[in-house]
């Protein structure tokens, strides 16, 4: 009975081993980030309106040296700077089971750009007049500015997100 | 020694074997007409006959994964783009500068407070000229309010609330949801095996996301969100209001003129998309409560609101 016991234990222990392995092995890889937006905004500080120091493309990998609150401390071609967690992915992609990080992370890229991608959106548009388009380009082209956006906060006397002015 | 590690190969080996039935039961999704072969992809993969075990492995891997792949931001700002397209087309947009420049400002600013302060393509903001009382959040971040929705509007603070409560939609992706979970299952597939390629599997795809697009626009305008998805963004939009140093009663009062006149017989168009407004009121009302909101001074922001909208 002892015996069984023993041998139950000693089972149990090999797969929390097995099944901390399975865990742990993407947490290392956790020093990337990929751009999720049109364009991550990489700022000097970890506010919205810090300056921005560099403008990184959709789909690039950033390195993540570290994280305060909403903030990552990244780092793209030399630049060192903040982008906020909304702008980037955490996803990792099975790297310890068929190959090393970034040959994962382009396979990554090639799934995604093989759903809705904007060659389906042209078959989209080519195959249903869409008038609507134009008027949508039209609202999508107005932007405000980081400025206008901080005078007007502040003029209402609002903030952005509980202190930051 | 060997005794030890026994257990712990025999689950690799098992899930190693588990993955291979799957991959031999898996049809091969290829596109009809094409040959078995496609030689470009995978480099040695796939030649007739016998298969690399590796190989068949991180295939399967891939497909598993693919599989689970939720949409990414991209996939879902061209959704958005579209379905702002179809609302464009039954609405026009109102050519004032103020307005324009007004919504977006606000918009923006709730933007920032929310839990998803960058989109794909960032947040728009515009007003449909219509007397209709109603909201459209767009998967991605283009909103739109209507004229009749704006003009039910008392102050800055109710404005925002408004706002606040769309971008709790675009935030919690209820758009998205509102597309089959058959056709997103349909394009992972797709993703995880070769018929994606070519014309045929463009073709495939731009049903697919044709029927997503239908599926996201008859929600938006015909059966509205469920009364959870309400009450989840009005719950989102208070937070938003807060963080942003707007009066969260906004929301309540907004809320509470829209009920009077549902209670007033108001039918149609979002009255009809958004039934039980008296109860969701109610919870608004409690939630304010129990966070222990007192009405602030907003009387700078009232004034500006009185500015842009004459």
């Amino acid at each position: 009975m002892q015996e069984r016991v023993r041998r139950m234990n000693l089972k149990l222990r090999h797969l929390l081993i097995v099944a901390g392995f399975l865990l742990l092995a993407p947490a290392a890889l956790a020093a990337e980030l990929r751009i999720v937006t049109e364009e991550g905004l990489v700022r000097k500080d970890r506010r919205f309106f810090a300056p921005v120091v560099t403008r990184v493309p959709y789909g690039e990998l950033i390195r993540d040296d570290s994280r305060r609150g909403d903030w990552f401390r990244v780092r793209y071609q030399g630049i060192q700077g903040w982008i906020h967690k909304s702008q980037v992915t955490e996803r990792k992609y099975r790297a310890t089971l068929t190959g090393p990080a970034p040959e994962a992370t382009r396979d990554e890229v090639a799934l995604a750009g093989k759903g809705f991608t904007p060659d389906v959106e042209r078959s989209y548009r080519g195959q249903n007049p869409r008038p609507g388009y134009e008027a949508v380009a039209r609202v999508e082209a107005y932007r405000v500015s980081d400025e206008a956006l901080q005078s007007f906060i502040r003029s209402g006397k609002l903030q952005v997100r509980g202190g930051e002015p | 020694m060997m005794k030890k590690i026994t257990p712990a190969f025999a689950v690799l080996i098992l899930s190693f074997v588990l993955l291979w039935v799957c991959a031999e039961a898996t049809p091969a999704a290829k596109p009809a007409g094409e040959p078995v072969q496609s030689g470009t992809q995978g480099g040695s993969a796939g030649q007739a006959g016998k298969q690399d075990p590796f190989e068949i492995f991180g295939r399967v891997v891939r497909q598993l994964e693919s599989a689970a792949r939720p949409m990414t931001e991209k996939e879902e700002y061209y959704v958005g783009r579209a379905v702002a397209a179809q609302i464009l087309e039954r609405y026009r947009v109102v050519q004032d500068s103020r307005i324009m420049e007004y919504v977006n400002l606000v918009g923006n600013a709730m933007a920032l407070a929310s839990d998803v302060p960058y989109t794909y393509g960032g947040y728009h903001f515009a007003v449909l000229d219509t007397s209709e009382v109603n909201a459209f959040s767009c998967p991605g971040g283009i909103v739109f309010v209507t004229r009749g929705m704006l003009s039910r509007a008392g102050n800055e603070e109710e404005l925002a609330a408004i706002l606040a409560h769309e971008i709790a939609h675009v935030n919690n992706r209820d758009g998205i949801q509102a597309i089959q979970q058959s056709r997103w299952v349909e394009v992972v597939s797709m993703l995880g095996g070769e018929a994606v390629k070519g014309k045929e599997g463009i073709n495939k795809l731009t049903l697919l996301f044709e029927g997503s697009v239908n599926d996201v626009v008859r929600t938006l305008i015909v059966n509205g969100y469920s009364q959870d998805q309400e009450r989840a963004a009005d719950a989102s939009a208070l937070n938003f209001l807060n963080r942003a140093g707007y009066d969260p009663i906004g929301l309540a009062d907004y809320l509470e003129r829209l009920s009077r006149e549902q209670g007033a017989g108001n039918r149609g168009g979002f009255f009809s998309t958004h039934p039980g407004m008296s109860e969701r009121l109610g919870l608004v009302r409690s939630a304010i409560a129990s966070n222990g909101w007192k009405r602030i001074d907003h009387r700078i922001r009232d004034r500006r609101f009185g500015q842009y909208m004459k």
